[in-house]
């Protein structure tokens, strides 16, 4: 009976110390990929930073490498390395900015003075 | 008479402004000759053909020893079969073309019906779809043992771009190629005329720069660098990932109107595709 | 001998003055020269600066020809300022220039620039 009772306990001990580390790794993990502020505002950036991707692309402005560095900002965030996620967005933003103007500098063509009329 | 000056002297403004953004297809083309006959005055007009080894002697002996034995020649033969044999429906390319296969010189073309710029890879496909067959893709495959064979059949037939006068559609095509070849494009800020008329002949680390004018002649072409024979579409892909642009899709507007504005400035030049390039 | 003995209180003196002023120069060279060392391979990576593309440059192998031979740099740009707005974004200068926007388009970053103007300059 005793002897009973203290494997039950101990079964519980068990469980609970289970559940627990479950639980945190389980936590740990949804924090830093999902939850966590700071893993927010990356996700946010790198959308951002599409947004950004899109708009040179409405006026044919899109650089070459902008959408692989959104995609591989997004596998970083996913596998939590944030700084990395971060960087690449930031890089990706500042691409879709500048192809925009780009191409909004020349919205009218002007013809190079090489070329004689 | 005051009423008379005022309205001479807007008109003439008018005219003096659009003559200044809008050229005449005519005069674009006058401007490109001029510049390549000064850039290259022992240049004959009809070498141009020949692209880069127009103007490059070392690379042209080493093309034409390439030229002996062409790379091209088994896409020929294999697009010749597909000319020649029957779809599932019993129709095939002929039916679509019974000019045929002699016809690279009637594209591109201006296609009121559909209100868009008609290639020849567009139009063989559209053949395809016709007939129930699936479509080839445009950049690699298939598509350039049958645009091989067409244009080997049109060696020594005259470029003959037309910008049709009855549908203003046409000279908007025209103009929006133009203005994609003067646009700076992509992180490293090169439009098309960047390197192929204000550096054509100029050596880029080691590759001498190609001279706009005749580019369009030898498509499709066996690149060594490809190991195989690809369309000139895919080379618009090339070039544009080459400046850092994001290419566009192949047979895509920006595409299509681009080869027509480019294949304007070809016009009176004969047709030697398919070519060999390093 | 106490003459001498001064003699050699100053000399040591002297050592330990030019000594406290050359060090930090020395240091200062060093640090000049491992930028311009760096400069020179940013300048010579494809991937980077890629300048022998378009231009001749010091000992680089296989140069193009497309722009001007990069040569007697600091008469040609005695202010070291717009060489580096020249790399920055040549089209400022010239709107038809053929010259990558280097530093405008992020193609460098400031401090690659910085070498490079360093390195360049040495030409």
């Amino acid at each position: 009976m005793r002897k009973n009772r203290f494997i039950s306990i101990l079964a519980l001990v068990a469980g609970l110390a289970v559940g627990i580390v479950g639980c945190a790794t389980a936590s740990e993990k949804g924090m830093t990929a999902k939850q966590s502020p700071k893993a927010a505002e990356v996700a946010q950036m790198i959308s951002d930073a599409d947004a950004a991707r899109k708009k040179a692309a409405s006026v044919k402005g899109e650089w070459r490498d902008t959408g692989k560095f959104i995609k591989n900002a997004q596998k970083a965030l996913e596998a939590s390395e944030l700084e990395r996620a971060m960087k690449l967005a930031k890089k990706a933003k500042a691409e879709g900015e500048l192809g925009y103007a780009q191409a909004v500098a020349q919205k009218d063509l002007k013809m190079p003075a090489y070329l004689k009329y | 008479m005051k009423k008379l000056l005022a309205m001479s002297m807007t008109l003439m403004m008018a005219v003096g402004i659009s003559s200044n953004v809008v050229a005449s297809p005519e005069a674009d083309k006058a401007a490109w000759d001029n510049h390549y006959k000064q850039r290259f005055p022992g240049v004959p007009a009809d070498d141009y053909i020949n692209g880069v080894y127009a103007i490059d002697k070392v690379g042209r002996e080493n093309w034409e020893a390439i030229e002996e034995f062409p790379p091209y020649e088994p896409f020929i033969d294999a697009g010749e079969e597909m000319w020649n044999t029957p779809f599932a429906n019993g129709k095939g390319y002929k039916d679509c073309f019974p000019k045929g296969p002699a016809i690279a010189q009637n594209y591109p073309h201006w296609d009121k019906e559909k209100g868009m710029v008609m290639t020849l890879a567009l139009a063989l496909n559209n053949c395809r779809e016709a007939n129930g067959e699936k479509p080839l893709k445009y950049k690699k495959g298939s598509i350039n043992n049958i645009l091989s064979y067409v244009a080997y059949q049109s060696r020594g037939n005259k470029i003959n771009v037309v910008i049709p006068k009855d549908d203003p559609r046409a000279m908007e095509a025209y103009e929006d190629g133009k203005k994609f070849y003067y646009t700076r494009r992509g992180q490293l800020n090169f439009s098309c005329a960047s390197c192929h008329i204000q550096n054509a002949g100029n050596v880029l680390r080691t590759e001498v720069l190609g001279p706009a004018k005749g580019q369009i002649s030898h498509f499709p072409v066996y690149r060594s660098k490809w190991g195989t024979v690809g369309t000139l579409h895919r080379r618009f892909t090339g070039c544009n990932k080459q400046v850092r642009a994001a290419p566009f899709k192949a047979q895509g507007k920006e595409y299509r109107n681009l080869e027509y504005f480019l294949s304007y400035q070809s016009n009176g030049l004969e047709l030697n595709g398919p070519g060999a390039r390093k | 001998m106490k003459r001498k003995y001064l003699v050699g209180a100053a000399g040591v003196l002297a050592a330990v003055i030019t000594g406290a002023i050359v060090a930090p120069q020395a240091v200062l060279a060093a640090k000049g020269a491992s930028m311009v060392e760096e400069g020179k391979k940013i300048a010579f990576d494809r991937k980077k600066g890629n300048c022998l593309a378009c231009h001749m440059m010091g000992d680089g192998a296989s140069p193009g020809n497309i722009a001007p031979p990069l040569l007697a740099m600091k008469s040609r740009y005695p202010d070291k300022a717009k060489l580096r707005a020249q790399i920055w974004d040549a089209t400022t200068a010239n709107p038809d220039s053929t010259m990558p926007p280097f530093g405008k388009h992020n193609i460098l970053s400031a401090s690659e620039l910085d070498k490079i103007v360093e390195y360049v300059w040495t030409l």
